[in-house]
């Protein structure tokens, strides 16, 4: 029971852990996106705008990842305190 | 060549104008075209049109894509740049854009952008083409499309990344094997350009693909009823919510057409444990509604979120129940001011099917509507480019959400869902009042005074008094002082 306990609790700080880093990779990646739209942008021709604006939306799509995550960690900090007073 | 034919156009066009100022100005106004100009500015050129409608065939018109009143006065509202009292949002900085409805839900519901596609059915309103084009365009930007009242299209689910479905009044997607295939329910009690009226569509303008999502028979009429089949008490409608809640576990919502009562439809909401609510404004679109219905019947969106937002905080729950506005948001502009009011999120219907057409309403003018394209039975579905239309859907919620960002670093602030009223002040003294939003004329600290003031003249204005009177004075009072 006590191992069973110790092992659930490890792997909640597994999920946590990569949750974390999914969560640090997705704002990363959000950052370099947003910087490849203002440099698409300066070009000023019309194929690389549009491009641009799918960089844009990809941008705020990792965004969305890194919301994600971060709920999910909050819900994974939720449970396990939970389960340590049980 | 082109000379000649150029001057001859001329020449017939000037003879035609001529003959034209000749006739207006001589003819009695009995004999007269011009006839219509003050009946069409007595009546509106609208109301003009739908009695000649009415009077054709003794049934109501059915008006496309909503009223044509602004009931709500967005422009009314201004937002309040910043400097140096607190500094503008650094321009390394990215503004966030998602946003989570239902965040109390099991599986709550994240999007990339706050701006999501309204519930516009197929078959009762659009094609099937048009609606899987606009749930490609979703999924392109990570945002959620709505069924509509309607049955579960396999298309469309499958286009869509996020699919929020209408628990409906027809019943079509109100068993456990459809709707438990939604990533939120949200159920449909009224819309703004219909209140709860109940509508039908006759079989003979019901195809086989129709019938097949809706489920239909042969021959059968599809029915929206006013109420929810099986839901006519409070309690039976608290017990369908916690159901359905239990049955899915993602956030399931209500809509309803914003209407003076909405705090006490709110509050049983509220008691059902939804994730999120709806509301519909006044001005909210829909395929083919009566003049009547559309232009004569509910709040208007600005109110209701305003009104809706602060009944959610009242009761502690702003933030726990996600708030969605919806009816007549066509601007960034506006949609932001909705937000900033207090919604999470926004519905857009018509600006998004204007866009769907977009560069390819060519097809159908000038002698077709730009909507022939979209509608369901209409003339030239068949020649809507369905890619095209989900990039252009794409690219209008894309430049979108872009100014509702550039408003952000102006406001100093580094999320859509930060900006609030505080953000804003507004041209109306009324409005003011009614929304707490703080009156641009006069700076914050002489509000106050301001507003006693304004009291005062209002009271005044009654009394046939002078402004500076307090408002307790009597014309008796007033007399004695005098002598």
């Amino acid at each position: 029971m006590e191992q069973n306990k110790r092992d659930l609790n490890q792997t909640y700080q597994y999920f946590q852990s990569e949750l974390n880093r999914i969560q640090t990779i997705a704002g990363t990646l959000s950052t370099i996106e947003d910087q490849h739209v203002k440099d698409l942008t300066n070009m000023g021709d019309d194929k690389l705008n549009q491009m641009a604006v799918e960089e844009q939306s990809a941008a705020r799509q990792l965004g969305e990842i890194k919301q994600i995550c971060l709920a999910m960690s909050q819900k994974l900090d939720e449970i396990q305190k939970t389960s340590s007073l049980h | 060549m082109l000379n000649i034919f150029s001057n001859l156009t001329r020449k017939i066009a000037n003879e035609v104008v001529d003959k034209a100022i000749e006739r207006i100005a001589r003819d009695q106004y009995t004999e007269n075209l011009f006839e219509m100009v003050p009946i069409a500015k007595k009546v509106g050129p609208i109301n003009l049109m739908e009695i000649v409608m009415r009077s054709a065939k003794g049934v109501p018109p059915g008006r496309p894509l909503g009223s044509h009143i602004r009931f709500s006065p967005w422009e009314k509202l201004l937002f309040n740049p910043v400097h140096l009292d607190r500094f503008p949002t650094p321009e390394d900085v990215s503004i966030s854009t998602s946003v989570t409805i239902g965040k109390n839900a099991k599986k709550p519901l994240t999007l990339s952008i706050p701006l999501m596609i309204a519930g516009m059915s197929f078959g009762g309103a659009l094609s099937k083409s048009a609606k899987i084009s606009l749930a490609k365009a979703a999924s392109m930007i990570g945002t959620a499309t709505n069924t509509g009242e309607a049955g579960l299209m396999r298309e469309e689910r499958e286009a869509a990344h996020v699919l929020i479905g209408q628990y409906n009044r027809g019943g079509w997607l109100n068993t456990p094997e459809k709707y438990k295939q939604l990533d939120a329910i949200e159920i449909q009690l009224g819309q703004g350009a219909q209140g709860s009226t109940p509508q039908r569509t006759a079989a003979k303008n019901i195809g086989e693909d129709y019938r097949e999502v809706y489920g239909l028979r042969e021959g059968e009429d599809s029915q929206i009823r006013s109420r929810l089949p099986g839901v006519d008490t409070k309690e039976q409608f608290i017990a369908l919510v916690q159901e359905l809640k239990a049955d899915t576990g993602v956030p399931v919502g209500l809509k309803i057409a914003a209407t003076h009562h909405l705090e006490k439809e709110l509050q049983i909401a509220v008691e059902a444990g939804v994730d999120f609510i709806t509301v519909d404004g006044a001005e909210g679109g829909t395929h083919a509604s009566p003049p009547t219905l559309e232009d004569d019947l509910g709040l208007p969106t600005l109110f209701a979120v305003s009104r809706a937002s602060k009944f959610l905080a009242r009761q502690g729950l702003k933030g726990e129940i996600s708030l969605i506005a919806t009816g007549g948001l066509v601007t960034p502009g506006d949609c932001l001011k909705a937000m900033a009011l207090g919604a999470d999120a926004v519905y857009l219907g018509t600006a998004v099917m204007m866009a769907l057409v977009g560069d390819q309403m060519t097809k159908t003018l000038p002698f077709e509507p730009p909507t022939s394209l979209v509608v369901y039975n209409a003339k030239i579905t068949d020649a809507l480019d369905i890619d095209r239309g989900a990039k252009n859907v794409f690219n209008l919620l894309n430049a979108m959400t872009k100014e509702m960002e550039q408003v952000c670093y102006s406001l100093g602030r580094t999320s859509l869902t930060d900006v609030s009223q505080a953000d804003m002040c507004t041209l109306d003294p009324f409005l003011s009042i009614a929304s707490g939003i703080e009156l641009g004329y006069v700076s914050p600290d002489d509000q106050q005074a301001f507003f006693n003031q304004f009291h005062l003249t209002q009271h005044a204005n009654k009394m046939n008094m002078p402004a500076h009177e307090p408002p307790s004075t009597t014309r008796q009072q007033e007399e004695q002082h005098l002598n």
